[in-house]
């Protein structure tokens, strides 16, 4: 019981800090709005494959239009529910360097969670706008029937992609602890996920498909969860059940990340050493 | 004189040269967008032969060149705090107006070298691009000549755009997020994200109004052969107006720019 008090304080702790970040941007409103339009200006990218190219060319490869839609689908809405909750990396290389990363070390709250408590990215609701409307979309075109154990599964695999773009990303993140040049691996990885997580990865040569599901577990975003919804769980390059498994993948990947993220903040020495 | 302006217009390179991880992380970036550019594209062709009037190859060398041409404009001064943005809040832009060198020359000079630099990256990735057979080459030399000129001009209306992106700042302090709206505007209207041709005629509309489609769907068209070369000077006739539209602008704006920098403490 005392454990659980405990959480929900932390939890309230929390969306306090985000209430004020939230009211601390309105004062700006010009950029906030600016910044708004900034995420659905690029998760519209998105939307413009979608409808420009796969309704000129009715897929890609081999999959169908409406497969690579769910793909695309389950891919920014994951995305806009990381960019929520997660989407902190960008600002630790600065905090490091600014020296502001060090007060961080003496407060009654996880370090980790304080760089995510430190800015609310306002680009994010964007995000999350365009992400919803590109789900609903794939959801309305999937052209399947949506049995209780389907929706779960779907459920399931935003979730666990979300903690899987998060894992990959708190992994290169932490690197900035040491080296904040280090920063630019976290702008190209997001980068990366963003053009590579909407389409198959069996367009891809051989070597990629490897690389991107057995190093950088790119696959798992959204390409192999989408397809075992769509039920092509052949030719994926893993065996179906690793396939089915990708929620609970990027669970213990993102549980991983984090003993990764806390070993790295323990060598942490500060810009001066 | 001339070394000194070598000198400014160098300083990112120099800058670059002394990160290994900006510049590995860089190399990794464009190789992968190069990568998917051609895969998406030879996938999306899979049951054509030919699509919006271009054939597979067409359209993979167009997607490659679009990669690199988007490379030539992603160096970044921030990491140098030496962008407009960071001179206004830190109150550090007064002393761009103290230097024997105006502040109009000194950003010309550093965004002529930046560019330059990211055209070496561009240079790197179509020599590659061409010995392993993912580009092809010009469809002839009148329209090797034709994507050179154009992607000139290009070139210098993207320039100017920078530029009125960064003078917003004496106004507004902050353009990050101004400025990565743009990037995104800049890279759909000009035909980097898909030829402009596969687009509906709305869109190709719109986009003849504005001066992205000028700065790298132009050129690129002219790479591939999908415009004859004769078409040049109608072709860019917008692309001049635009500059010479942009470059009295931003010459304004710098002069109402100039009256409001002050020293810090007033």
């Amino acid at each position: 019981m005392k454990g659980f008090l405990r959480f929900v304080a932390a939890w309230r702790l929390a969306l306090r800090i985000v209430a004020l970040n939230f009211r601390a941007a309105l004062e700006y409103r010009g950029e906030l709005l600016v910044n708004i339009c900034l995420g659905i200006a690029w998760q519209t990218s998105v939307i413009v494959f979608v409808t420009v190219l796969l309704g000129r060319f009715n897929g890609v490869g081999h999959w169908p239009a409406r497969v690579v839609m769910l793909i695309a689908g389950v891919r920014t809405l994951s995305h806009g529910l990381y960019a929520i909750a997660f989407d902190r990396h960008f600002q630790l290389s600065t905090l490091v360097q600014e020296g502001r990363f060090d007060a961080f070390l003496f407060r009654p709250m996880p370090v980790y969670r304080q760089v995510q408590l430190a800015s609310f990215p306002m680009n994010a609701i964007g995000d999350l706008c365009v992400g919803v409307a590109m789900f609903w979309l794939a959801i309305a075109r999937a052209d399947m029937s949506w049995s209780l154990g389907r929706v779960g599964y779907l459920c399931a695999a935003v979730i666990g992609c979300t903690l899987m773009e998060a894992a990959i990303l708190n992994v290169f993140s932490s690197f900035q602890l040491q080296a904040p040049s280090a920063s630019n691996w976290g702008i190209w990885l997001e980068e990366l996920i963003g053009i590579f997580g909407i389409y198959p990865l069996s367009i891809l040569p051989g070597i990629a498909r490897i690389g991107f599901t057995y190093v950088l577990p790119l696959a798992f975003t959204a390409y192999l969860p989408a397809a075992v919804v769509a039920g092509r769980t052949s030719g994926l390059g893993v065996p179906a059940i690793v396939a089915t498994c990708a929620p609970l993948v990027g669970l213990l990947t993102f549980l991983a990340s984090r003993l990764i993220w806390n070993w790295r903040l323990s060598r942490y020495t500060g810009v001066n050493g | 004189m001339l070394r000194a302006w070598c000198r400014t217009a160098s300083i990112t390179t120099l800058g670059e040269i002394l990160s290994p991880a900006r510049i590995t992380a860089g190399a990794i970036r464009l190789g992968m967008q190069v990568l998917l550019a051609a895969c998406l594209w030879r996938a999306l062709y899979v049951t054509k032969a030919v699509s919006g009037g271009v054939t597979r190859e067409q359209a993979v060398t167009y997607a490659v060149i679009a990669v690199l041409m988007m490379r030539i404009r992603t160096a970044n001064r921030f990491y140098a705090r030496d962008s407009i943005t960071q001179h206004v809040q830190y109150g550090t832009i007064v002393y761009w107006y103290l230097r024997p060198l105006s502040a109009q020359r000194y950003y010309l000079l550093r965004e002529v070298g930046d560019q330059l630099y990211g055209c070496c990256w561009a240079a790197v990735g179509y020599g590659l691009g061409l010995a392993t057979g993912i580009i092809s080459y010009p469809s002839s030399a009148e329209a090797a000549e034709a994507f050179a000129v154009s992607m000139l001009l290009g070139q210098s209306v993207l320039y100017y755009i920078a530029l009125l992106t960064d003078q917003v700042c004496f106004w507004t302090v902050k353009n990050a997020s101004t400025r990565e709206i743009i990037v995104f505007a800049r890279n759909l209207l000009s035909g980097g994200f898909a030829a402009i041709w596969f687009f509906p005629h709305w869109f190709q509309d719109l986009s003849a109004f504005l001066p992205f489609e000028y700065t790298m769907g132009v050129p690129i068209s002219f790479y591939i052969g999908k415009s004859p070369p004769g078409s040049l000077p109608m072709a860019t006739l917008p692309a001049f107006l635009w500059i010479g539209v942009l470059a009295v602008v931003t010459r304004l704006v710098w002069i109402r720019a100039g009256e409001r920098v002050v020293s810090q403490g007033g």
